[in-house]
């Protein structure tokens, strides 16, 4: 993900447009007459052109909509589907995804890690933002399972943020990422907390799922690796958080 | 004394919904029990953020009497994989 750094046109012409959702420009056309995909605005020698947006959405790309939601100062309108506005209805769709996935052959056994993981990465969102919202509340809450991959993303207050309450020593969203994925602290303190984060790693080190999660401008992967933990910086900002889980 | 964490829910991950199963079992809770075993069968998936409400309130009462029945799921041997760590680690501060 993070290596394609090209910057990324809002507007896409119809062959670009083709491209990404991989029909032919006849097909946009047909599609534009018949409203199941308008084009958005059009020059005057009649060119169509594409959202990016609207086109991710129509791809049903959670990732990227998740992405552009959490990092863009006015967030678009979710789909109902992938937005959880309060925590029950994370909490529900957690289970359907668990249910979902425990009926599929070759997951069973690492499912209750799958949704384990998710659950964590998912409460802390609301855990960390109870009553504190910046602005949306809620969680993004996207999945494949044909895909293996989870995406989850949040418009709060970020990882940094909620560590400097008990450690006002951590300066840089990366350090924030680093201990919380690797020590017992607490953004709650004096409340017994901080587990979760460390048990996404070791459970990502030791079952072989990917995972990455950016916070500010830091991100940082988990994989199977030896050593398994590896920082970056993002080529754009998010202040709460963004989460893909693969497996 | 054997608790069914199945009749809780499935999907055991949530930090207050910990503290809520706890709160509603306390009534039932008989203090003078030899041991209280936990059984795990049943449920889909179990965190360290449930289990930590959960089982560190059950400890409170029974200390050493709480005894984890075994389980094949994953899930659950990393979770309280993890609440060790974390209490080995909160007793070294």
């Amino acid at each position: 993900m993070m290596q394609n750094r090209r910057k990324e046109k809002p507007l896409l012409g119809i062959g670009e447009a083709a491209a990404m959702l991989h029909v032919s420009i006849d097909t946009l056309r047909r599609w534009d007459r018949s409203g199941k995909l308008k084009a958005v605005r059009r020059s005057e020698r009649g060119n169509r052109y594409y959202r990016r947006e609207e086109l991710e959405l129509f791809l049903q790309n959670a990732f990227a909509l998740a992405r552009t939601w959490a990092q863009s100062g006015i967030p678009p309108q979710l789909p109902s589907h992938y937005y959880c506005e309060v925590h029950p209805r994370f909490q529900s769709r957690l289970e359907k995804m668990g249910l979902y996935m425990m009926q599929r052959e070759k997951l069973p056994d690492v499912a209750p890690l799958i949704v384990a993981v998710a659950g964590e990465i998912g409460n802390n969102s609301f855990d960390h933002n109870l009553g504190s919202w910046p602005d949306v509340p809620g969680v993004f809450f996207g999945y494949d399972i044909n895909k293996r991959i989870i995406v989850l993303a949040d418009r709060g207050q970020g990882i940094r943020a909620t560590l400097q309450r008990v450690r006002p020593d951590i300066s840089t969203d990366t350090d924030a990422l680093t201990i919380a994925f690797t020590e017992y602290v607490s953004g709650r303190a004096p409340e017994r907390r901080g587990n979760g984060l460390k048990f996404v790693r070791e459970v990502a080190e030791t079952y072989g799922l990917g995972v990455e999660l950016q916070s500010g401008n830091a991100v940082m992967r988990i994989s199977n690796r030896r050593g398994g933990l590896e920082s970056d910086i993002a080529p754009h900002y998010i202040r709460g958080t963004l989460a893909k889980i693969t497996f | 004394m054997r608790i069914a964490l199945r009749k809780f829910g499935k999907i055991l991950i949530s930090r207050p919904q910990g503290r809520e199963a706890f709160a509603a079992i306390r009534p039932s809770l008989d203090l003078s029990e030899p041991a209280v075993e936990i059984d795990f069968d049943g449920i889909i998936s179990l965190s360290p953020s449930w289990a930590d409400e959960f089982f560190s309130a059950l400890r409170n009462i029974y200390g050493e009497r709480v005894k984890f029945l075994p389980s094949d799921n994953l899930s659950v041997a990393a979770t309280l994989r993890v609440l060790r760590e974390s209490e080995a680690a909160s007793r070294n501060l």
